[in-house]
């Protein structure tokens, strides 16, 4: 069974269509780089993965169960989330990451966010510190931390590199995969950074105008030249 | 005060007309519309009040009651307008907020159940209460609207409607609250009340007129604060659909 099953989805937004006919899977496991030019629906369809909209037709299928049916908190707690845009709240780095643990019911695990911190390659006494006193790199891998301290199955990252430096690109994208490997995590990211996704990606989900133009292996995307659809 | 030194009061209201038309205001229609309908207003309440009175009827009381919190409902409902069940959620605010200020008033023997009392009491309550619901969903509308990243990161995480929407219901309730705590921290060094204020031109003891200003003062923060904080828990639900998404 697949962990992730898109069934003839159609999204429209006040009468203007954004996805349609959209069908594929997922496989645990997984890491999908999602392309496709702006306004081509990537971020609708993570919105919808993730149960903050619903298909006006079709359905979305987690481990083979209408994700409709589910607890939205139940669902969300299972697929993760980041933004493209980051957005730390309250004052402090601390409330940021203690945050997951209170929904959850539970006990901060310093240790466990300490061990993050250092996979992240940022310093300890950053929970210390205010929002603000952050630059854009640091607050992205602190919402990334965020994420994974609710330890989902699925992450959608929506361009969560898109306004950062190589260097903060590839710590973010050695996070990622270090998720991927030690916790079987399975990654959908959006990137208009080809490079990233050929670095990144085993599949390649092509968007244009809300339809899949492409979706199979990344070797066959590049091969056929399609990114430059 | 005589009749003819309370029409004389009206020279102050000529004095605003001249002032606004010599500077090219503009309200010279609304103050002479205002004045009128004041008057007029507080004319008629004064019979209706003066009959009520009279009749001392506990139903007839009770109705003007439940009217009064109806009306004040439909304005504090304006301010939310957008957001679903609006008129219900405002009425029941401040109906609650009603029951249990006058209850507890009621209860400790601080007034009677008589409409002379009830009536100007129960004013007080709806009108202070009308204004703090009115603040509520002017609130909790901004900040859904210009806050919508965070509550949707926070629902990303798990949380449900009400945890991903609790900063902002907290951050509601003291915007609705601070003015009332504000005026209560200035009472007798900055202002002194207009109901204390009438007591005391009414030719009542200074020392009385306080006792009574001390009680509507506490009776006013209960009751903005019933109303801002069943107001903004009940309101906050409306900005979500039955999946926990934001409308």
């Amino acid at each position: 069974m697949p962990l992730l099953e898109l069934v003839n989805i159609r999204l429209a937004l006040q009468e203007k269509t954004i996805l349609d006919e959209l069908s594929f899977q997922v496989d645990s496991g997984d890491i999908i780089g999602l392309l496709g030019t702006s306004g081509s629906g990537k971020t609708s369809l993570f919105r919808m993965i993730n149960l903050l909209q619903s298909p006006t037709q079709g359905t979305v299928l987690y481990r083979g169960k209408d994700t409709l049916t589910y607890q939205p908190t139940t669902l969300r707690r299972e697929i993760g989330y980041v933004f493209q845009k980051t957005y730390l709240f309250g004052d402090t780095i601390k409330e940021n990451l203690i945050y997951p643990y209170q929904l959850l019911k539970q006990e901060p695990d310093f240790q466990e966010i300490t061990d993050y911190l250092a996979k992240a390659n940022l310093p300890q006494d950053i929970i210390t510190k205010k929002i603000n006193e952050l630059s854009g790199g640091e607050q992205q891998r602190i919402a990334l931390i965020r994420s994974l301290l609710v330890k989902p199955h699925i992450l959608l990252l929506d361009e969560v590199t898109a306004s950062l430096d190589e260097e903060n690109t590839l710590i973010i994208e050695k996070l990622i995969l270090d998720q991927h490997q030690t916790r079987n995590v399975t990654i959908l990211f959006i990137s208009h950074n080809t490079q990233q996704a050929e670095r990144l990606a085993q599949k390649i989900l092509y968007l244009a105008k809300g339809r899949i133009s492409f979706y199979g292996n990344k070797g066959e995307f590049f091969e056929r030249g399609l990114n430059n659809e | 005060m005589n009749d003819l030194s309370l029409a004389m009061t009206f020279s102050l209201v000529l004095l605003a007309l001249f002032l606004s038309q010599k500077n090219k205001i503009g309200l010279e229609k609304e103050l002479v519309v205002g004045s009128i309908r004041a008057v007029v207003q507080l004319t008629l309440i004064g019979f209706v009040l003066t009959y009520v009175f009279n009749l001392n009827n506990y139903a007839l009381t009770t109705l003007l009651l439940v009217l009064m919190v109806y009306n004040a409902a439909t304005v504090a409902a304006k301010r939310g307008q957008g957001i679903d069940h609006i008129l219900r959620i405002a009425f029941t605010a401040l109906l609650a907020s009603l029951v249990i200020t006058l209850g507890t008033l009621l209860f400790f023997g601080a007034i009677h159940y008589q409409p002379s009392e009830v009536i100007p009491i129960s004013g007080m309550v709806v009108g202070n209460s009308m204004v703090a619901a009115g603040l509520v969903f002017n609130s909790l509308r901004d900040k859904f609207q210009h806050r919508r990243d965070e509550v949707e990161i926070k629902l990303c995480l798990g949380a449900n409607a009400k945890e991903s929407s609790v900063a902002i219901i907290r951050e509601t309730i003291r915007t609705a609250m601070l003015p009332n705590v504000d005026s209560m921290k200035t009472l007798g060094i900055v202002q002194l009340p207009g109901m204390m204020t009438g007591l005391i031109l009414a030719g009542l003891s200074p020392m009385i007129a306080i006792k009574y200003q001390i009680m509507v003062t506490f009776m006013i923060t209960g009751a903005v604060a019933i109303t801002t904080f069943s107001a903004s828990y009940w309101a906050y639900k409306s900005f979500f659909n039955e999946l926990e998404q934001l409308q």
